[in-house]
C-alpha cells in the first residue's frame, strides 16, 4: 500500500507530536516548523503535511508570517511535481495572492510576496503542463527566480530526476536533443546523469529507458469481479418466498 | 479561550430549554451586525456552560437530530459572518460596520470556534469510544462520565464532521480529509442518522478528494450518496429534504466535473440524472478544450463550498480583500487548463495501434513538440492515487484509464485495457424486478 499523505519518513518525532495534537495551532510553535523548513531546504528532504500544518498558523495569525518562508515551501513543492501539493499549499495564502498585480502603481500591502508566488505558479504551471524546456527558460530569465531557489539545496538536481521520473513513465527512446532540453544539461554532465543516475542507455543519438512497468503500454483485459455477497439478497428472497 | 469565560448567563431551566432551541435555530435572514455578535455570545455561553460547568449538565436533547442542527448552524453562522465580513470590506462603503467590525476582530474568531469543536471531541471522548468501536469493543468503557451521556456523544461526534467542514471552508483539504481518520464511512456511521449530516460528510469529503485531485475517490464519495438519496427521497418528503436538494444540484455538477478529468462509467441512475440536468454540457465537459473553460468555470462557482478568509479583512486596502472563492477557482482551473487538450488527444489514440508523433500533430494542427508535452501530461494525469483501505488519506497508485500508451522516439505504442461486460449488477436488478 502506498505511504498515506500525511506520511513522511523523516519527521522527527516532535514535529509529528505538534501534528497530532491541539498545539499545531499554537503560534508559539511557529518558530519550530520554521526551522523544519529550514531543515528540509538543508538536506533534500520533505514534509508537505507539516509545511501545510505552518502555512495554517501563518493563515491564522497573518502578522507571524515570513515571506521568505512561504517561498521556500513553494519551491520544495515544486520539487515534487506532478503531485498536488503546491496547489494545496497556494490554497492556504491569503485570497490577493493570486490577484493580477496592477501594472503601473505600486501597492506596498499587495507587496513582494505576490509577486513571488505568481512568479513560482507560472513554473508550476510550466512543470505540470509537461513543457521543461520553457521551464529551464523561465527559471534562467529572471534574477529572481534564482533568489528564490537560492535557499533550496539541489535545487536545479531534484527538478532533473523529477523530471526523469516523469519522463520514464511515458517514453521508451528519445531522441538526445530532446532530452538535453528537458533536463537543461549537455555533454559529459548529461551522460553522467543518463547513464549513471538514471541508469538509462545513450546510443548514438537516441537514448533508451529500459522498460518499466508505466511505459510497457500493454493491453489487459479487465473483468468484472463478482463477489458472491452480491447475490445474498436473490438467495435470501428464494428462501422466504418459495414459489 | 477568553470567550468561553465570560459569566454565563444561564439561568432557571426553562430558560435552558429556550436556549436550546434557538441554538439549533436559523437566524432570519437580513440579520443585522447585532444579532450576529448577539448570537456567537449566545453560542459562547451555552457551550461554556455545556463544557465548562461542574460535571456533566443534566439535559436531554430536544429530538434526535438536535445535536447535529446546533453544530451545523453554528458553523452556518462563523460561515455566513465571515463572508459578510469580507464583502464589507471589499466594498468599503459602509464606515459604522466597518468600525463596528474593527472594534470586535475577535467574535466569530477562528480560534474560539475551532476551540468550541475541540473542546467538545475531548470531552466526550469520542476519539477513544470510535476507535473502540473500530477494534469490535464497546465504547461505553472509554466514554468516561462526559461520553457516556447522548448529549456529548452526539455533540462530540458531529464536531468531528464540522471539523471536516471548517477545515475544508478554510481550504485546508488534506485536514479536513485528516479529521475523518477515526470515523469509518459506511451506512451504520453514526451519521446516518441524521440524513443532513450523511450528506454534509460525503459532499465535503468529496470535495476535498477533488481538490487534492483524487477523482475516482471523490466519483465514489459523491456517486455513494447521490444514489443513496435518490433511493431514499421518496421516503423523506419533509423541510430536511428540501435543504438538501440544492446540495444534491451541487454534486451533481461537482461530479461532472470530476467525471470531465476522469472519465468513469457511472452507476445509472446518476448517469441518468446528469444528462437530464446537464446534457449537452455534460459532453462539452468531457470534449474538454479551450471552449470548456467557461464552463468549468461556471459549474465550479456553483457547486463549491462558501470559502472563507478566518482572519478580520485588511480595511485599509479594500482591494485586497478578494473573495477566496475566487482565490480557489484561480487554483483549480491551472488544473483544468492544464488538462484541457487530455480528451481530444485520448479520442485520436484511441483509433490507432501505433501512431507516428509528427503525424498526429498535423490532425491536431500543433507543433509537435507541443502534442509531446500534452501526451506526458495525460500520461502523469492516468496515474492517480486511489483509496483502498485505512484512512481517507491514504491511497494507492493506479492507472485510471482504459487507454495507455508509450513514445519510442517519435513512434506511439497504444495499448487498449478491454473491460470485459459488466452483468451483475444489471443481472440483479432484473431479478429484482421480476420476483
Amino acid at each position: 500500500m502506498g505511504a498515506p499523505f500525511d506520511f513522511a519518513p523523516e519527521r522527527p518525532e516532535h514535529i509529528e507530536s505538534i501534528l497530532n495534537g491541539l498545539d499545531r495551532y499554537n503560534p508559539e510553535t511557529t518558530a519550530v516548523f520554521q526551522d523544519y523548513v529550514m531543515q528540509q531546504c538543508e538536506n533534500q528532504t520533505y514534509d508537505c503535511f507539516a509545511n501545510l500544518a505552518l502555512l495554517k498558523l501563518y493563515q491564522f495569525n497573518p502578522h507571524l508570517k515570513q515571506d521568505e518562508t512561504v517561498t521556500n515551501i513553494l519551491v520544495k513543492a515544486l520539487t515534487v511535481f506532478p503531485s498536488p501539493d503546491f496547489s494545496l499549499c497556494l490554497s492556504l495564502l491569503p485570497s490577493h495572492t493570486l490577484n493580477p498585480l496592477p501594472t503601473s502603481s505600486h501597492t506596498p500591502a499587495a507587496g513582494d510576496l505576490s509577486e513571488a508566488v505568481q512568479k513560482l505558479n507560472e513554473l508550476k504551471n510550466l512543470l505540470e503542463g509537461a513543457d521543461y524546456t520553457q521551464f529551464w527558460a523561465t527559471l534562467d530569465s529572471d534574477d529572481l527566480y534564482a533568489d528564490l531557489v537560492a535557499d533550496v539545496s539541489g535545487f536545479e538536481e531534484l527538478m532533473r530526476v523529477r523530471i526523469a521520473a516523469t519522463v520514464s513513465q511515458a517514453v521508451r527512446e528519445v531522441e538526445r536533443s530532446i532530452l538535453e532540453s528537458w533536463l537543461n544539461c549537455q555533454g559529459k554532465e548529461f551522460e553522467h546523469f543518463v547513464g549513471t543516475v538514471c541508469g538509462w542507455n545513450v546510443d548514438g543519438d537516441k537514448i533508451k529507458i529500459p522498460i518499466n512497468k508505466d511505459n510497457e503500454a500493454k493491453g489487459t483485459v479487465v473483468r468484472e469481479n463478482v463477489k458472491f455477497d452480491q447475490f445474498s439478497r436473490i438467495v435470501r428472497r428464494a428462501y422466504e418466498q418459495p414459489a | 479561550m477568553d470567550d468561553l469565560d465570560r459569566v454565563s448567563s444561564i439561568g432557571g431551566s426553562q430558560d435552558i430549554h429556550a436556549q436550546l432551541q434557538a441554538a439549533a435555530t436559523p437566524l432570519e435572514f437580513q440579520a443585522t451586525l447585532e444579532t450576529k455578535f448577539q448570537s456567537y455570545d449566545n453560542y459562547c455561553n451555552l457551550f461554556h456552560f455545556i463544557l465548562n460547568s461542574d460535571g456533566p449538565v443534566e439535559l436531554d436533547m430536544p429530538n434526535s437530530s438536535w445535536a447535529w442542527d446546533v453544530i451545523d448552524e453554528f458553523i452556518y453562522q462563523f460561515n455566513s459572518f465571515c463572508g459578510y465580513r469580507q464583502k464589507v470590506a471589499l466594498k468599503g462603503d459602509n464606515p459604522e460596520e466597518i468600525q463596528l467590525l474593527r472594534e470586535n476582530p475577535n467574535t466569530w474568531g477562528c480560534y474560539s470556534v475551532l476551540n468550541v469543536l475541540y473542546s467538545l471531541i475531548q470531552r466526550s471522548q469520542i476519539s477513544e469510544q470510535l476507535l473502540a468501536i473500530k477494534r469490535g469493543e464497546d465504547p461505553k468503557a472509554y466514554a468516561g462520565e462526559y461520553g457516556q451521556r447522548p448529549l456529548y456523544q452526539m455533540l462530540g461526534y458531529f464536531s468531528i464532521v464540522g471539523l471536516l467542514r471548517v477545515h475544508c471552508l478554510l481550504g485546508d483539504f488534506s485536514l479536513a480529509l485528516k479529521t475523518l481518520d477515526d470515523i469509518e464511512l459506511n451506512k451504520k456511521s453514526m451519521f446516518a442518522r441524521v440524513m443532513a449530516a450523511h450528506f454534509t460528510t460525503y459532499y465535503y469529503v468529496g470535495f476535498s478528494y477533488m481538490m487534492m485531485r483524487r477523482y475516482a475517490d471523490a466519483i465514489r464519495m459523491f456517486s455513494h450518496i447521490l444514489v443513496y438519496v435518490s433511493r431514499t427521497k421518496n421516503f423523506q418528503k419533509n423541510a430536511q429534504y428540501d435543504s438538501i436538494t440544492k446540495k444534491n444540484d451541487q454534486m451533481y455538477a461537482l461530479i461532472a466535473i470530476c467525471v470531465a478529468f476522469h472519465p468513469t462509467r457511472l452507476d445509472d441512475t446518476i448517469h441518468t440524472a446528469l444528462r437530464e440536468k446537464y446534457g449537452e454540457q455534460f459532453n462539452r465537459l468531457q470534449r474538454g478544450g479551450p471552449d470548456s473553460l467557461p464552463l468549468f468555470e461556471e459549474l465550479f462557482r456553483a457547486a463549491c463550498p462558501k470559502f472563507i478568509n478566518p482572519t478580520p479583512p485588511d480595511f485599509d486596502n479594500p482591494e485586497l480583500n478578494v473573495d477566496p472563492v475566487e482565490h480557489h477557482l484561480r487554483i483549480f482551473m491551472d488544473e483544468v487548463k492544464n488538462n484541457m487538450m487530455s480528451p481530444t488527444v485520448k479520442s485520436y489514440l484511441k483509433l490507432y495501434t501505433t501512431m507516428d508523433l509528427k503525424k498526429l500533430a498535423g490532425f491536431l494542427e500543433v507543433d509537435p513538440e507541443k502534442l509531446r508535452c500534452w501526451l506526458l501530461v495525460n500520461k502523469q494525469r492516468n496515474r492517480q492515487i486511489r483509496w483502498s483501505e485505512g484512512g481517507l488519506l491514504a491511497g494507492d497508485v493506479v492507472h485510471s484509464s482504459d487507454l495507455d500508451y508509450a513514445m519510442e522516439g517519435d513512434l506511439i505504442h497504444v495499448a487498449e485495457a478491454k473491460v470485459g461486460r459488466k452483468l451483475v449488477d444489471w443481472y440483479l436488478r432484473n431479478l429484482a424486478r421480476t420476483y
